[in-house]
């Protein structure tokens, strides 16, 4: 037995006869393995796909139980909403990150560059014009990236709902996170909704 | 009305008779302005320059359209720093493909004000630069503050905004 090479086949065994003539031995052609060179054979074969199944497991695991967390923790606790007002709200919008409700205590600073950013807060009514404009600031952000709608006109038109260049709810062209009503909402629904949504990001599987 | 503004109107209806002995069709008072002028669109570019360079109303406030639905009025507000006071050019165009020469080489501010009447109120203004869509996206099938144009349920016009 050579041991050596790693795709190892067993030699077959000779079948031991099983019914002996009385009185003599049985004929032994090949000597008999021994237990421990049979055990090194298997391991051989054992231990690589064992270790790839327990480390792709563990990775997973780890995946999972760790590094996911950590990332969660990381993005919900540095929210950089796009610095983008579009009506109104941009005014409640920015009263949440003045000195009165400072939104910066969550970690949100509003960012200048979609390519900084991972939260586009819709703030305002969507016409058909700015519509493209919105997708490709939505597309420039880099993932993971969420979206809320915030006040009545971003969720569902509002009152412009039926009008001829309002876009009737931002979900018809991004997908969105969190909806907070309001007309505006106030500071603290914006505030409420970021939240909501850190809560969302903590319980993100994949 | 002032005396002054009075005085400065009529002044006004007599050159502008003596100078478009057909094109002029007279001039209404207005509140707040000196008055509204009705001309034929035909010398519509004339009586621009003449308002501008005799008359130094170098300022254009204003382009409006309105849908009268048997004809269509165009609306220009201009204004003036010598005599401190708007005047109102009106036109009357005809329903059916209501046109009029642009006022953009008189004064340059028609511009971006005669697209938005011409993606609203469908009134081509000839010689435009650059006659595109302002406020609505391009290719936009309607002109909605036309009397004629029926509202739509948002989805049925989302279907149809996107597919133009």
């Amino acid at each position: 037995m050579t041991g050596t090479s790693t795709t190892v086949v067993p030699k077959p065994r000779p079948p031991i006869e099983a019914a002996a003539p009385a009185g003599e031995l049985p004929m032994v052609t090949q000597p008999a393995l021994p237990f421990f060179e049979i055990e090194t054979l298997r391991a051989e074969q054992f231990i690589p796909n064992a270790k790839e199944a327990l480390g792709s497991m563990i990775a997973e695991q780890a995946q999972d139980k760790l590094i996911r967390p950590v990332f969660n923790w990381a993005g919900r606790n540095s929210l950089f909403p796009l610095h983008w007002g579009l009506a109104c709200c941009a005014i409640e919008f920015a009263a949440a990150f003045g000195a009165r409700w400072d939104a910066e205590r969550f970690g949100v600073v509003p960012r200048s560059s979609p390519r900084q950013c991972d939260l586009l807060i819709v703030n305002g009514t969507v016409t058909w014009k700015v519509a493209h404009k919105l997708i490709t600031l939505y597309e420039q952000m880099p993932e993971p990236k969420w979206v809320i709608a915030m006040g009545n006109c971003a969720t569902g038109g509002g009152p412009f709902r039926t009008a001829y260049s309002v876009v009737p709810g931002v979900d018809k062209l991004v997908p969105v996170d969190v909806y907070i009503a309001g007309c505006p909402p106030r500071p603290e629904a914006l505030l409420d909704g970021i939240l909501l949504l850190e809560r969302l990001i903590q319980e993100r599987r994949e | 009305m002032e005396a002054s503004a009075r005085l400065f109107q009529r002044d006004l209806m007599g050159k502008l008779s003596k100078r478009f002995p057909t094109g002029f069709l007279g001039l209404d008072p207005f509140p707040g302005t000196f008055g509204r002028i009705r001309f034929d669109p035909a010398i519509a570019l004339e009586l621009f320059r003449e308002i501008r360079d005799v008359h130094a109303f170098e300022h254009l406030a204003m382009v409006a359209g309105i849908d009268w639905v048997e004809r269509r009025e165009v609306l220009y507000t201009v204004w003036s720093d010598v005599h401190r006071g708007y005047l109102l050019l009106s036109a009357m165009l005809p329903a059916e493909r209501p046109h009029i020469e642009t006022a953009t080489t008189v004064w340059p501010s028609a511009n971006w004000h005669e697209r938005e009447t011409w993606e609203l109120v469908d009134i081509t203004f000839d010689h435009h630069p650059d006659l595109r869509n302002l406020l609505l996206p391009t290719g936009y099938q309607f002109h909605p503050l036309l009397r004629s144009f029926k509202l739509h349920e948002p989805e049925e016009l989302e279907v149809k905004v996107r597919h133009v």
